[in-house]
Order: C-alpha cells, then structure tokens, then sequence
C-alpha cells in the first residue's frame, strides 16, 4: 500500500479530455457524481449518460432530471443563462438499458462508444433490499455482465462498478478489501458462473409454480367463494382478470421471498447484497480480460457540502432510525458499539473520481471499500443518542402544541434489545388491537360524538399501525447492520492515491460526527426525506433559465429499447 | 523591567451570573436519558448543596467534585447540546448586567479581562460567546473516556484557593503588571485572587469575603441584576 515514489495524482488533469459513460446517473450517487465532475472539471471529455427511453422521452427524461434536482443549482448557479450550452457540449444521452444485451444500445452508436469511452461508470443498480428477485438479477447481475460485454469489447475502456461494502453478509470483524470468489458469507463453496445459472432456475421453478393449473384452479376457487361471500355473482371475464392479478401479484411475492431465501441460505442478509455480490464474483472472474474495479460504498447518507449541506434522497438507509427517535417510541434496536457505517454521499464522489482517475492510469487495485467505520468509527448506540438529542434541539422550538415541546422532545430514544417488551412489532401489535376494538369493538348504542371521536382517532392509529409497518420492515432490514453484526469496513487502498485538489481529497476521519449529524444530515432528513414519508409537499426547485438539451447531444435512439418501471438500473 | 500590561479578573459566580455549578449540575440531571438515570443522578446533583453549604465560604472544591458527579456516564454529546440549552434558556436570564458592565468598563479602559469559572467548558465557552469583552476564560473541564463523562474534573478544579495560585503564573506569562490590576468575586475562596491585584472588590459577597473586605478596606459592590 505504500506510495512512495507515486506522483500525487490529480483529478482535473486525469479526467481532462476524457470520455466516461455513466449509468445510474438518475440514481442518488450517480447524481451527485455527475454535478460534482462538471462543475469542477469542465475540460472533462464526453460523459455519456444511458438512460432508459426512447428518443426525445429519453432527452426529456434527463432534462426533467437536471431541472428538477436540487443537486444541479451549483452548475445552475455558475452557468446561468448558458447552463443549456455548458452541459450539452459536455454530455451526450443515450438511451439504452444496461440489463439488455449491448446494453440496450442502438448499433451505430454502441460502435461510437466503444471506440470512444475511456471510462465506464456503472452506478446502475437496484437498491431495494427484497425486491423481485427477476429484477435483481437483471439490474445487479445481468447489467453487471452487460456492462462487462462492453469494456471487453471496447477499444480501451475500463470499469468502475459500484457495489456495496454489504456484499460481506453476515459476518462480524474486520472486512478486507478482497472480492471472494469461491465462498459465500457462511462458508459455503460458489462458483459464481454456477449460482448465475442456479438463479435462474429458481426463477423457472417459481414461475413454472405460479403457472401450474392446480395454481390457477385454488386462486379461482378462492375468487369465485369471496364474490360469493359479498353477494356479487361474477361472470368468468370478471373472474379470469381477478385471477390474473392475483397471480401476478402472488407471482412478485414468491419472487420477492425466493431471492431472499436464496441469499439467506448463502449468508447474505438479502437479495441485494447477494446480487451484488454476486455481481462482482462475475466480474471478478473474468479479471484477466477486462480492466475494472470493485467500488464498495457503505450507508450512503446526506452530503457535507456538495450539491450543498445536508442534500440526501429517499427514506431508506439511516433515515428510518432517525425518523423513529422522534416518535413516542423510545427503543430502537440497536447493539451498543456496533458501527453503522455512515458516509456522507459527496464523500463517496470524490472517492470514485479518485478511484477513476486511478483506473484510467493502471494504478487501480481491485477493491475500494468507501466508508467510515475504519477510520472515524460511528457506533450506532451515539447515532441514536445524537439521532434524539437532534430531535430535542428541534422540537423544543418548531414542535406542535407544548405536548410535543416539552415532553415528546424530552423523550429519549435508546438503543434496547429487539426483543423488548416495547419494540415496534409489539407496539405496532397494541396499536392495530386498539384500531379494531374502536372500529368495530365499541358498544352499538353510545352518544353519536363518541362514535364520531372513535372514527377520528381510529383513522389516526390505522395510519400510525401502517407507518410502524413500514418503519419495523426497514429496521428488520438493518438489524444485521445495527443489531447482529459487528463490522468493521477497511477502507485504506484509496490511500494508494494522494490527490493534488483538495476539493477531490477523501477525508472520513475530518468527519465530525456531531456536527454533521446535528446540523447537516438531520436537517437534510428533515428537509428532503421526512416529507416523502409523511406524505408532505416536497420542496421543489426550479433553476431560473430552464436547461434544454440542444440537439446536437442527443444520439438516434434505438426503437426497440424496452422501457422497465425501476429508475435506477440504467 | 517591569510589566507594560493590566488586567481585570472577574470570578464569574455571583459577580456575572447568578446561577452557580450547583443549578447546572441539576439541570443536567433533570435531562438524562431514562425517568431512573434522571432520578438518580438528580440526587446526586442535590447532594452538593449542603457540602456548598457548609464549605462553600472556605473551599468549594470538594462542592465542585460532588455536583459534577452526576455527569458520570453522560455523553459528551448530550453534554454539549445540554449545554447550549442551559445557557440558552437558563444562564442567559441570569446574567447581572452591572457585571457585564464592569466588564465593559475594563476592556473599555484597556485591561485584559479575564474571566474565571467554576462551570464547566461546555457551558461556559458559550456563555463566552455571548460575552463580547473577554479575552481569556478559565473554568472547569469534565474528564471524558470513550466519549462519556467519568464524572470526575480535570484538575486543577477551580474553585478552591488555586485561583490565586494560578494568578501568579498567568501574570508572568502575559506580562502582566497585578499591582496595576482589578479582581471581582463573591466568595471566600476567593481571598488569594483577590488579595493578588492592587485593586480588589468585593462583589456580592458572603460573609467570610465580607468580613475580609471590610477588614482590608476593599470596595464593596452589592447589586441585583
């Protein structure tokens, strides 16, 4: 790991002129990844952005992102009135689907790309934890193979593949910056070549199931009694589309779980850190023909100062805990001084610029793992403390009626033992108990104004039980994290590549954790995911000049992309 | 050679704010995670009044030393952010505005002022910030291992007689002339500070500090706010 005799490498001049495909770019990294290298390398070369779509829809779509996404204002802001000329001289989209052969990309210009691209940046990926196990394996491994076509069939490419530190399944201790190719997290022998293909026999075997007669004969029989049950007579055309549904539906939940069967039984938490590992097994096997790394982020969280302080997407990650700590439950599963390996996103861009400019060089290793853990440690009981601490700072000034001013700010969270007589699932239990007996428990004759009352709060507690739902799914997700394991991620082979620009410096030990939980990622929470979970107004941004991508940026599409519902995965 | 500069210490209890250790102390208790951790380290916090009681006007180290035990186990994070509501909500309505004057009157006639505490950093670094004069605080400090509080505090604790002790060096080490300086405080530890300067008074004070001043002829300030 040593680097002497290793000039400092410097980013702008690395990336200048240099052509790099980004996929994933609508995702939150893939994002901030891009606003990041335009607007502190401008004399960075093409960055050509695959999404999916088909021609102008495609233009639209990128247009619509860049206007819409607060993580562009920084380029807005510096390029005003001539933003629409800056980005289409440096940014070409194409559409394509990275799942697809070729990449779903149209010939003409696949031949360009694999003439022209120095770089390929797959951030494309599905982040769910438990999704249908089709759609894992298209996005995470299928893509990951396709994109692997692409660097072996091109002129000079290499590969950047982000995947997640989690592909270490359940395991405790210190985890290297290594791929293992022959076992899985419990010691099970792999051939990952063989798993691919054993994937996709599970995949027959659900859907040859779901398919099967005898399936469709219950599901109808099942149908036809409950039309029955609430006196409706239903015509074999109103049955057949319940039918359908119902197998369509029954079909994602079998996939859903055989997924996560699968990665159980292989030691991984879920289906997309079996995925992704999976993935990088693939890849890895076929190291000696393609150039690539392995980048490994842990729990990508809001940013310090790029787009600007405290800019985070979606409700998933350390949100959920947060969210929780403010509530009137108080226990949140957690094992005091296990790491919940935080790292802000702008931090994880200036690693993969580092890590590209690496690559492009031949200086690279083969696995960068981009977290905290190892060099400025968050134990996940303080991230709880800090988490109602931040909730106190706030509701004693903005909170609701001085219920939640005085007590509900004094109410501190702690980290307990998932199996406290007040965790979520009981809590959650009590309040679906009290739900029923107020909508249907209560006495018949009682004043009119009591049953009203009874209505009210029973809408309240019904919509308390559905928010605990979702609040207990995402922690059963992270209890391995938080709860089971504790993981230490090294995080030291970017220190083979000092870097001349302090603005691409990656630095997780300058983190101070109070503050930047206190006054940069809770506020970011507060600001950007809470509303989505409580159904609030987002706030919205609108650039002055509106971008527009001049045509001269947008390559033919190809007709026959297919255009799948996630918006991650290319 | 003789020294070129002057000073105004100020003892911060009772001559800047009325609220002293033992208040802080409580209220921190008051706000620890847990109704049992909250009872409990309350008492201890109530424990030092009568060692205050009946120390205080002699030495209010071992006061400091019992009030401060009920940060044990406190995290240094809910330490500061407690702090900042203290001051915020507490400390800054106690603030005695003749003090802050005599503060501005000492920076405005070219003194260093200099401001002594018993209080903790967390709280006292804020108050500081609020203080626009002062150009060097000298106050307690918790220990912390691991990011929590032992309940102990790094020595040497202020409060007892090395407020005196400390003077001597402090004036070496900023060239300071004490025969040419001023000191304000209110408590009978205090004697050595403000036995020190060539000009003492007397703020608010109790009856040993009292007793002394008029004996030694010092001046003599009582106020209220």
């Amino acid at each position: 790991m040593s680097t002497q005799g290793r000039l400092p490498l410097s980013i702008r001049e690395t990336l200048a002129g240099k052509h790099i495909l980004l996929t994933g770019a609508s995702g939150f990294v893939g994002k901030v990844w891009l606003a990041m290298v335009l607007h502190h390398i401008p004399q960075v070369g093409r960055i050509y952005i695959l999404l999916r779509g088909k021609g102008r829809g495609v233009k639209e779509r990128f247009e619509k992102i860049v206007n819409e996404s607060p993580v562009f204002k920084p380029l807005h802001d510096a390029h005003e009135g001539r933003m629409s000329e800056f980005l289409s001289q440096r940014v070409e989209v194409v559409a394509g689907d990275v799942s697809q052969p070729n990449m779903g990309i149209e010939p003409d210009t696949l031949a360009r790309l694999l003439a022209d691209v120095d770089l390929v940046l797959n951030c494309a990926g599905l982040v769910d934890f438990n999704p249908d196990v089709r759609e894992a394996l298209s996005s995470n491994v299928q893509g990951a193979i396709n994109v692997g076509d692409f660097i072996e069939a091109s002129h000079h490419a290499a590969l950047l593949h982000v995947s997640t530190c989690y592909v270490a399944g359940h395991r405790d201790g210190f985890v290297p910056e290594t791929i293992v190719t022959d076992r899985t997290p419990n010691g099970t022998s792999i051939s990952a070549e063989d798993e691919y293909r054993k994937l996709h026999e599970i995949i027959a075997d659900v859907e040859a199931e779901n398919d099967d007669p005898a399936t469709e004969a219950t599901l109808r029989e099942d149908v036809v009694r409950r039309l029955a049950e609430r006196g409706h007579e239903g015509d074999y055309k109103r049955v057949t589309d319940m039918v359908t549904r119902l197998k369509r539906k029954r079909l994602r939940e079998m996939m859903a779980k055989a997924g996560t069967d699968r990665a159980k039984a292989l030691g991984w938490p879920n289906t997309y850190t079996y995925t992704k590992a999976l993935a990088e097994q693939l890849l890895a096997a076929r190291a000696d023909r393609l150039r690539f790394a392995s980048f490994r982020p842990a729990i990508v969280e809001s940013s310090i100062d790029f787009p600007f302080a405290g800019w985070n997407e979606g409700f998933n990650t350390s949100g959920p805990l947060v969210y929780l700590a403010g509530t009137w439950f108080r226990h949140v599963p957690a094992a005091a001084g296990n790491a919940l390996d935080v790292i802000p996103v702008d931090s994880v861009c200036r690693m993969l610029s580092i890590v590209a400019c690496a690559l492009i060089r031949g200086e690279n290793s083969q696995v960068y793992q981009c977290g905290s853990s190892d060099r400025n440690f968050l134990p996940v009981d303080r991230l709880t403390e800090l988490s109602a601490l931040g909730h106190r700072k706030y509701l004693r000034e903005h909170g609701n009626g001085a219920l939640e001013r005085l007590i509900l700010s004094r109410w501190d969270a702690t980290a307990a033992d998932p199996e406290h007589v007040l965790n979520v699932t009981n809590i959650r239990k009590l309040m679906g108990q009290v739900t029923r007996y107020l909508k249907h428990g209560m006495p018949e004759k009682i004043p009119s104004e009591l049953r009203e009352w009874a209505d009210d709060v029973s809408k309240s507690t019904d919509n308390g039980v559905r928010k605990l739902r979702q609040i207990e799914e995402v922690l059963e997700l992270f209890m391995p994290f938080t709860y089971e394991h504790f993981c230490v991620f090294e995080c030291r082979a970017v220190d083979r590549h000092p870097v001349v620009e302090p603005e691409f410096r990656f630095a997780p030990e300058t983190i101070e954790w109070r503050s930047y939980w206190l006054d940069i990622h809770m506020p970011g929470l507060r600001r950007w995911c809470f509303p989505e979970y409580e159904d609030k107004a987002k706030e919205t941004y609108a650039p002055k000049t509106p971008f527009r991508l001049l045509d001269a940026a947008l390559e033919p599409a190809r007709p026959s992309a297919p255009v799948p519902a996630r918006e991650e995965a290319g | 050679m003789s020294a070129k500069h002057t000073a105004a210490f100020f003892r911060a209890e009772g001559v800047l704010v009325t609220s002293g250790v033992m208040q802080a102390a409580m209220f921190m208790a008051g706000q620890r995670a847990g109704m049992r951790e909250r009872a409990l380290r309350f008492g201890q916090a109530l424990a030092s009044a009568p060692v205050f009681g009946l120390l205080g006007q002699n030495d209010r180290t071992l006061g400091n030393r019992v009030a401060h035990l009920c940060y044990r186990d406190m995290s240094e994070d809910r330490v500061v952010v407690l702090s900042e509501e203290y001051v915020d909500d507490v400390l800054s309505e106690k603030v005695l505005d003749s003090g802050i004057e005599l503060m501005r009157k000492a920076k405005a006639d070219g003194h260093r002022v200099v401001v002594l505490s018993e209080g903790i950093s967390e709280i006292m670094e804020r108050m500081r910030e609020k203080w626009r004069y002062v150009d060097d605080l000298v106050c307690n400090h918790l220990e912390y291992r691991g990011g929590k509080a032992t309940g102990k505090l790094v020595e040497p604790v202020i409060g007892g007689y090395e407020g005196g002790k400390w003077l001597t060096s402090y004036a070496a080490e900023h060239d300071i002339d004490l025969s040419r300086s001023f000191a304000y405080a209110g408590h009978g530890p205090d004697l050595l500070l403000l036995s020190a300067v060539g000009h003492p008074c007397a703020v608010n004070p109790d009856f040993t500090l009292r007793k002394a001043a008029r004996e030694a002829d010092w001046p003599l300030m009582d106020y209220k706010a």
